[in-house]
């Protein structure tokens, strides 16, 4: 058995060992909060069972190991729905952030600790009412005040942000050059006086995220991550740390196998709905294009192994496996027919068509919407050209608003 | 299982492509087209010279010893230059099933000529629009067969064919050699394919399989060509998407070049996905031959490959010739060669239902 072989029966049993308390069945009618509560602990044992920051430096309190035994980690847990979707984006971004950018090291080290441990969160703040995909069109901004800066502004769909204690921002600091040289970047304390969360109730019932606004907070320069006009070089570093993450050619939503169930349980004009032509093509079609998935996975894996750049063909899962998943629930929604209408806000996505159906937007346009994602593929991959970009060239302050 | 190719492999593509590039020439596969059992023979030259023949027939048979990837690889570079012959597929196939015979003597005629280029092989299950019909028409008894097989690829000028037939204790597998059989060439929108109605008339032919057996033979078989085209299907639709991009790079319409409306980019990035699944199925489904050649798991394998492969091409061909505009549907510009190879792929060893059908039987749990 190779090194990787034997740490995936080392997470296995650990997370076998988990799940009866933690596991997806274990947590079935929990609310978000006794959710976060069983999440804080289970981070905890995670962290003290020696699978807390996998690849992270030992020095900064992580495991030392290879980002391969951190994806190896992730695939098994995803398996068993463990609470730790609260710390996903906190662990994911803000706090190797942190760790890169920020000289205070044994502040470092104390958050680097308490957040793997689960005792506080860190959040994301990119995103605002003026702009997502277009990040740099960010309006945020921050003045110089004393020996640090006054922030005002406001950020949008920011995640978990109500249950956060910290997190990291991107902030205009000035106004009168190209709106992408005048950014800087700051993590800020979401106790400070100033901070107010909102969070926004979503379609599928749930409020994961939030709207923050900005009241005057002062921000101490010692909080700056990076240089002054350097917030964007940053915020694409943030972007960049988790490339390679944990696929899934489901999209997020149920697997094939649960289809293929619903179609041999019902019928549909007196037969198995599996021998009706048009489910029987669209399962195959979805297995031939997951099959590619998730053979573009494994080779970007055994790429990795051997210590090579995996393809740029990996930027396809997202948009290929979630899309796919969005007309699929709708297909399984029309085979249980009225006996699919019945809707559980708290049922898990990855079971249930309808809640997999109903929460398909969200990732069709968060982290990147599919229309970004093409164009990315087009540009950076394919060569072609950048879209026509009026504001290109421009100082922020003289855009048409 | 999914690989990584080794340096070996890696020059097996390289060098299978470079030399298409030199040599092949669209104005004689334009000319081909209008041709009723012609194809390309510098083509067909290059393939025998290369050793492209005898790469997955076993050494001990005169061949390379080697497997579906590297024929894969090769087959892709004859995808993106339209190659003008089918032989490459219908050998294999016939070779496959020649190495699983149980007549030794008979692969150890055939294998070593198939190997040097000196026969040429074609494989004729399908009957209308069933790949491999539960109850072929075509008879065989008392070692000889009858009937018809319509538009056989390769049926105008190979040596030997690979017959899927029907005799009194069930289907068989039989291999027969052409000469005693009559050709009807098939003038047809793909003429360098070589289709032909093959007609034997108690065409003497020697037994390969029966019953089950020759079912689970034939299944591998078509499973392996299916592998082997899709990998042709991806070199096509790849070939596409890069002459799409070039083109809207190049081409400008309201003071940009097209590449910069999302119309045109999405549409290439959308093709380039297509090609991206199509190659990794396929090289998971030939990674996956040496180790599950018969099994399910192969004929999955190859199912998703095949599947995959389909889509892109039609999409990509589709596609490409739309972003060209008026251009696209010239004579001259030959587009229309990857169009009208991608409808021939996509119906040869097997249509799109037939894979869907293959594929769903066997995910539902549900095959005999």
């Amino acid at each position: 058995m190779s090194d990787l072989q034997v740490y995936r029966e080392k997470a296995r049993a650990f997370l076998a060992s988990m799940a009866p308390k933690y596991g997806r069945d274990a947590r079935k009618g929990n609310t978000v909060e006794q959710d976060l509560a069983l999440g804080r602990e289970y981070m905890a044992a995670r962290y003290d069972a020696g699978f807390g920051g996998i690849n992270w430096p030992v020095e900064m309190g992580g495991q030392g190991l290879t980002h391969l035994h951190k994806i190896t980690f992730d695939g098994e847990e995803m398996q068993f729905g463990m609470p730790s979707h609260f710390f996903g984006i906190s662990l994911g971004m803000p706090v190797p952030i942190l760790m890169h950018y920020c000289e205070d090291k044994e502040f470092v080290k104390e958050r680097v600790r308490k957040a793997l441990r689960g005792e506080e969160i860190w959040c994301q703040m990119f995103s605002e009412p003026s702009g997502g995909s277009d990040l740099a069109a960010l309006r945020t901004k921050v003045e110089p005040d004393g020996n640090g800066w006054k922030m005002n502004g406001q950020k949008i769909w920011t995640s978990w942000a109500q249950y956060c204690d910290y997190g990291v921002i991107v902030t205009r600091s000035d106004p009168t050059v190209e709106k992408h040289k005048g950014l800087t970047y700051f993590w800020i304390d979401m106790r400070s006086k100033g901070v107010e969360v909102r969070p926004i109730k979503l379609a599928g019932g749930d409020s994961h995220v939030n709207e923050v606004f900005f009241d005057d907070v002062r921000v101490e320069d010692s909080q700056r991550l990076g240089a002054v006009g350097g917030g964007f070089g940053v915020s694409l570093h943030t972007l960049m740390i988790e490339r390679y993450i944990a696929t899934d050619s489901s999209g997020f939503g149920p697997h094939l196998d649960e289809f293929v169930k619903l179609a041999k349980r019902v019928d549909l004009n007196g037969k198995p709905a599996l021998e009706d032509g048009r489910v029987r093509s669209a399962i195959a079609r979805n297995h031939a294009m997951r099959g590619g998935l998730d053979a573009i996975t494994k080779r970007a894996f055994a790429m990795m192994m051997a210590g090579m750049q995996p393809g740029p063909e990996g930027s396809l899962q997202k948009l290929v496996a979630v899309r796919s998943r969005q007309k699929l629930s709708e297909m399984a929604m029309d085979l249980m027919g009225n006996e699919g209408l019945a809707f559980d806000p708290h049922a898990f996505v990855k079971t249930d068509w309808g809640t997999s159906w109903l929460n398909a937007p969200t990732g069709r346009i968060a982290g990147g919407s599919d229309e970004v994602l093409l164009n990315t593929i087009a540009e950076k991959i394919l060569g072609l050209p950048q879209d026509h970009r009026p504001d290109k060239g421009v100082p922020f302050n003289a855009i048409p608003a | 299982m999914s690989i990584l190719y080794d340096e070996g492999q890696q020059a097996i593509a390289t060098e299978s492509r470079r030399v298409l590039d030199a040599r092949m020439d669209k104005a004689r596969l334009l000319a081909l087209l209008e041709q009723v059992g012609q194809h390309d023979a510098a083509f067909w030259d290059t393939a025998v010279e290369q050793g492209w023949t005898a790469l997955a027939i076993p050494e001990e048979h005169g061949g390379l010893g080697l497997g579906l990837i590297e024929l894969g690889l090769v087959a892709q570079a004859c995808g993106a230059a339209t190659s003008g012959a089918p032989f490459l597929t219908g050998g294999y196939g016939l070779s496959q099933a020649l190495v699983h015979s149980s007549d030794a003597a008979l692969a150890a005629e055939w294998l070593p000529k198939l190997a040097s280029g000196e026969l040429t092989g074609c494989v004729a299950f399908a009957e209308g629009n069933a790949a491999l019909p539960p109850k072929p028409t075509v008879t065989y008894a008392n070692g000889a067969l009858d009937g018809v097989k319509p538009a056989v690829p390769g049926g105008c000028a190979a040596d030997v064919a690979l017959v899927w037939a029907l005799s009194d204790s069930g289907v068989v597998l039989v291999a027969a050699d052409l000469a005693g059989a009559s050709r009807k060439p098939v003038d047809s929108y793909d003429n360098s394919r070589l289709y032909a109605d093959l007609t034997f008339a108690g065409t003497p032919a020697t037994l390969i399989a029966s019953g089950d057996a020759a079912r689970a033979l034939a299944l591998d078989v078509l499973g392996r060509m299916a592998v082997v085209t899709a990998h042709e299907q991806v070199g096509g639709a790849e070939a596409l998407l890069y002459i799409a991009r070039d083109y809207a790079l190049t081409r400008k319409a309201f003071g940009q070049p097209i590449g910069a409306f999302q119309s045109i980019k999405h549409r290439i990035a959308e093709m380039y996905g297509f090609v991206e699944v199509a190659r990794a199925n396929c090289i998971h489904a030939a990674a996956s031959a040496d180790n599950l050649g018969g099994t399910d798991a192969f004929l999955t394998a190859a199912a998703d490959a095949r599947i995959s492969a389909t889509e892109a091409y039609d999409t990509n061909s589709r596609d490409c010739v739309q972003i060209h505009g008026g251009i696209g549907v010239t004579w001259e510009l030959g587009l229309h060669l990857h169009m009208r190879r991608a409808r021939s792929l996509a119906v040869e060893c097997g249509n799109l239902v037939f894979w869907e059908d293959l594929l769903v039987d066997r995910l539902a749990g549900e095959v005999a």
